[in-house]
């Protein structure tokens, strides 16, 4: 019996729905849009401005955004789906998406907002969006990493430049880093971190800077093997074997002038801005990645896509298109007001010109010109790259930990993330 | 039959239908929350399965990966044992000895309250404290012993002590529990053995080693065989106060399980697993109960 | 109870109430080092090293974490759900540890050591497919007649509720409590003409008072606490999340260090109140607690 009159009911939906469609004067049904991003409530409060700005210029749409911390956003976005309540638009690390859409989680734009997407923006950003070359959604944040220096500790420690090369970098760091009596690191000269971003996306920047790829072009085999990689991990380890670095301090007490260098993205220069006051101009420096080689960096990617599963696949596309166009002629979209906010890029090439002054500064000066070298790659959107990255972190940390050599270390977790790539459809 | 009619309430409540309404609930429960989820585990570990699409049937190929290919499914149940024996190691100890120090002091109430307050406080606080507790440079622990001039161990970021301190946070966090029962198994001892012995002119501590331990034997045992138990299964402390880490230290079975389902999403490796480190500690159960047996700690 | 004679060991009593200070300090050290982080400005906390006596204590820290979070949500959650588990575990307990104790009937016997063996079942291995029973249970949440489409009672107090109804301890606690219940009470009621379920009751129940009180701390000091299964179901369902897990879940809007001191408040927060009313209340569970542990 029940079934039957729900049946019937979704019948009626489904008229309705339809009607609603065809109908020129669409007599809108009340819906709710449920939107996910891993920014904290500061980062996003332009975001949820511009929902109540929606909300209220289209009655019956409701729009719910749910914060996820970075760390837990795969995790939370699987399981949501595994239990059949995945939200309707995501903002995604461009390196979950092969895994998403392994289990069909992503839709595919519609045709207007492909042409929109390749119109508008950047096309390294549009690459990075893109899995086996269909486009998935449209482009958000755009970061890349780049060696950050506190310039006061450089200068109390007799170094006037920033490091160029490793064993610059060596020099500069063992200047900087003061113990405690208790022999644990009070101010680091450079730090590492414990986070798969902090040890593995950073081992990668450097393998770019050093000019060899971490992945083969096809996405199914590793360079991990290289000299060069391992040599990569030689010259980290020693830092934690002479005692210059430790897992005393992170790439996170940077904002407390605890650490002399790390490398960071862009996207930190609110948090560091805040942190550091009227003294952040003079502080903080930005440099390219110190290297021994050709030099490069890499770059990651976010972009806006909207659930396989969702009831309002139309209406999400819609609000999206919205989200990232300028209500304004030579005005900032949505998306552009948060990402400047934070001090993040895009690819939005309206927006890049729309955020020109706020990016004017030298911090943000040398991270555009990073982004746009010749060195930077986008990183690679690998099969299950959120397992992989976390076991070449493990393997990382057993050289760091002087539990493994790095040549050993390194082979193991090429072996191991072949294994998962060859699982790719 | 009857001479009368029965109503359905006297029925109902009849000395022979009344017992199964009584334990109709828990029937009901253990075939849909407990039968019904095994038998589905042991069917999803045999196969492959994201969850989502369909699963495929791989026999005992999960089991077979974790036994020979996966290079740190074994660490990983090192480690959970590694826990599970220093937790019990250190924590059950500490209780009894603090147990018969409160038995013989005043306050007893104050001094229970005071070690049971980790008891009602939620883990996701006890680790949050600790991780704080234990830092490196700004640690309450580490600023304790550089003021007397102690070395300063990185307690959670060194892969050779972490493990010991996630042991230790666990000891902190069971020892009110542990001494309740301790106490409960002291006041019920009967003092003419004590003053027997104190004729005798045993010391305090020959008093604890021949007279105290052998009358708690089986409070002991109890305490013992049922905290490693619950050890061997546990791994929330472990995933927020370490995630598992530095260098999967800390990694245990349960939370290495964890992730390889809900975020790679090898739900049939996943259960494969489960099972595994199930079939050990239900191995360990039983022979746990032979040894209460043998130890009268029927009662329990 | 108040002072116990029957253990004597001859230490120094100086001795004895040192060791019990130290120890004690060990235990309470670690929640007023919370207390302080709390109070700390960002300046102090990301000071070098680090300010450990908070000049001016930042009380307001404790308002702002319930306008910068859903603090109340969260509490409401903890308390209906755990309260919802307690009622039904006290329940089921109860009925079934009664008939398993003082009834023969047929399969009791398996029924008791399917109690036992259950108990020895660690909990993850059924974090899985219990799960997926709950997502596609027919006709809730959306799902249609053969379970699919929606998300079952996942979006739903049911999801966090009905795993827990039955604690096969508590079961056994209960029958163990209730086997200390004379035949002759009962069957006294029987001649009286008294049915099976006014017997259990207004006969059995109150004589087993404390037991059903001792469970009933245990329950809900471990629910109250439970993490793992809430942090799995309540990700698609945010608006279900307790106290700690939304705590944790939301761990990284305190990335960066100046948030910290929020982070502690936050902590603070879901730590005293349940140790206040814990407090209060120990004259009854302690009690409780020391008689079931006597006779349990």
């Amino acid at each position: 019996m029940a079934w039957l009159l729900r049946r019937a009911k979704g019948l009626a939906l489904f008229v309705a729905a339809a009607a609603s469609a065809a109908g020129p004067a669409r007599t809108q049904m009340p819906i709710t849009i449920k939107v996910a991003t891993h920014y904290n409530a500061k980062q996003s409060a332009p975001l949820l401005a511009c929902f109540s700005q929606y909300e209220a210029s289209h009655p019956g749409v409701r729009i719910v955004h749910q914060q996820v911390s970075y760390r837990d956003f795969l995790q939370t976005t699987l399981i949501s789906r595994l239990g059949g309540s995945p939200v309707d638009i995501y903002n995604l690390y461009s390196i979950w998406a092969p895994q998403l859409i392994g289990m069909r989680a992503l839709d595919l734009p519609p045709p207007d907002i492909e042409r929109f997407v390749r119109s508008s923006y950047k096309q390294s950003t549009v690459a990075a969006a893109s899995i086996g070359g269909r486009l998935y959604g449209i482009p958000s944040a755009v970061s890349v990493y780049q060696l950050a220096f506190n310039r006061r500790l450089l200068t109390a420690a007799g170094v006037a430049e920033p490091p160029r090369t490793w064993s610059e970098l060596e020099r500069t760091a063992a200047a900087i880093t003061r113990k405690n009596r208790g022999g644990n690191i009070v101010v680091g000269g450079y730090a590492y971190g414990q986070s798969v971003a902090n040890v593995t996306h950073v081992f990668y920047a450097q393998m770019y800077a050093a000019g060899v790829a971490p992945y083969t072009p096809d996405l199914r085999g590793t360079n991990l093997r290289s000299p060069v990689a391992v040599g990569i991990l030689q010259r980290q380890a020693e830092l934690f074997r002479k005692g210059i670095t430790s897992n005393s301090i992170q790439t996170r007490d940077f904002t407390g002038g605890a650490v002399g260098m790390t490398v960071i993205a862009n996207w930190q220069k609110d948090m560091l801005r805040a942190a550091f006051g009227p003294r952040f101009e003079e502080t903080v420096g930005i440099a390219p990645i110190p290297t021994d080689g050709p030099g490069g960096t890499m770059i990651y990617s976010f972009f806006w896509g909207v659930d396989a599963a969702s009831r309002v696949k139309r209406q999400a596309w819609e609000l999206l298109r919205w989200l990232n166009t300028a209500r304004t002629p030579g005005g900032l979209s949505c998306t552009g007001a948060m990402l400047a906010g934070m001090g993040d890029l895009t690819g939005n090439t309206q927006d890049l010109s729309a955020m020109a002054d706020r990016i004017a500064d030298p911090f943000s000066r040398h991270f555009l010109a990073a982004l746009n070298a010749p060195g930077a790659a986008s990183q690679a959107n690998v099969w299950h790259a959120d397992e992989v990255d976390r076991l070449l972190k493990y393997y990382i940390e057993m050289a760091w930990a002087g539990r493994m050599s790095s040549a050993a270390a390194l082979a193991e977790a090429d072996s191991e993330i072949q294994a998962i790539l060859k699982e790719q459809p | 039959m009857s001479t009368r009619a029965v109503s359905i309430g006297e029925w109902l409540s009849s000395r022979r239908v009344a017992p199964y309404l009584f334990v109709a609930p828990i029937i009901v429960f253990g075939l849909a929350f407990f039968v019904g989820p095994l038998l589905f585990a042991a069917f999803v570990s045999l196969t492959d399965w994201d969850g989502l699409g369909h699963p495929r049937w791989v026999g005992l190929g999960n089991y077979l990966y974790l036994a020979v290919t996966d290079r740190f499914f074994l660490k990983s149940i090192l480690n959970t044992f590694y826990f599970a024996f220093g937790s019990v190691a250190v924590g059950v100890p500490a209780a009894l000895v603090t147990a018969a120090i409160i038995a013989r002091s005043k306050y007893q109430a104050f001094w229970r309250t005071v070690y049971w307050l980790p008891m009602v406080t939620n883990i996701v606080a006890i680790a949050y404290i600790w991780k704080f507790v234990l830092a490196d440079t700004n640690g309450l622990v580490n600023r304790a012993l550089g003021v007397v001039g102690l070395p300063e161990p990185n307690w959670l970021t060194s892969p050779s002590i972490s493990m010991l301190s996630v042991i230790l946070v666990a000891a902190w966090m069971s020892l009110g529990h542990n001494i309740l029962l301790f106490l409960t198994g002291l006041n019920n001892v009967d003092q003419s053995y004590y003053e027997a012995a104190e004729i005798d002119g045993a010391n305090a501590v020959q008093l604890f080693r021949h007279v105290t331990i052998p009358l708690l034997m089986p409070t002991i045992l109890f305490v013992l065989i049922t905290s490693f138990i619950a050890a061997l299964s546990s791994f929330a402390l472990m995933l927020i106060l370490t995630e598992g880490g530095p260098v999967r230290s800390t990694t245990v079975t349960g939370l290495y399980l964890y992730d390889m389902a809900f975020t790679d999403l090898r739900l049939g490796r996943a259960s494969a697993a489960a099972y595994v480190l199930s079939a050990i500690i239900l191995t360990i159960s039983l022979v746990q109960l032979r040894l209460f047996r043998r130890g009268g700690v029927e009662a329990h | 109870m108040a002072t116990n004679r029957s253990v004597r060991l001859r230490l120094p009593t100086i001795f004895r109430y040192a060791a019990l200070s130290a120890g004690a300090v060990l235990m309470i050290a670690p929640f007023l080092d919370m207390i302080l982080g709390a109070l700390r400005t960002p300046a102090e906390q990301l000071a070098i090293p680090q300010v450990y006596w908070p000049h001016t204590p930042q009380w307001g820290n404790f308002a702002r974490v319930f306008t910068e979070l859903p603090m109340t949500r969260w509490l409401t959650n903890s308390i209906v759900v755990t309260l919802s588990i307690t009622a039904l575990q006290i329940v089921t307990s109860a009925m079934a540890g009664y008939a398993l104790a003082k009834y023969r009937f047929a399969g009791s016997r398996f029924l008791l050591s399917g109690v036992l063996g259950a108990q020895m079942f660690p909990f993850f291995l059924l974090i899985i497919p219990i799960f997926f029973l709950l997502r596609f249970v027919p006709l809730a949440g959306g799902n249609d007649q053969l379970g699919a489409g929606g998300n079952g009672l996942l979006g739903s107090y049911m999801a966090l509720i009905l795993p827990f109804a039955v604690t096969w301890y508590g079961v056994f606690l209960m029958r163990q409590f209730f086997m200390s219940v004379p035949d002759e009470i009962i069957d006294a009621a029987r001649i009286d003409g008294a049915g099976e379920f006014r017997i259990f009751t207004s006969i059995a129940l109150p004589l087993v008072r404390p037991g059903l009180a001792t469970l009933g701390i245990f329950v809900f000091i471990y629910q109250w606490n439970e993490v793992i299964w809430t942090m799995t179901v309540t990700r698609g369902a945010p608006q279900l999340q307790t106290l700690p897990v939304g705590i944790y879940l939301l761990r990284g809007a305190f990335a960066d260090q100046s948030t910290e001191s929020l982070q502690r408040a936050a902590i603070c927060i879901s730590v005293i109140p349940i140790m206040v009313v814990f407090l209060l209340l120990q004259r009854f569970y302690i009690r409780g607690l020391t008689a079931g542990s006597v006779k349990g």
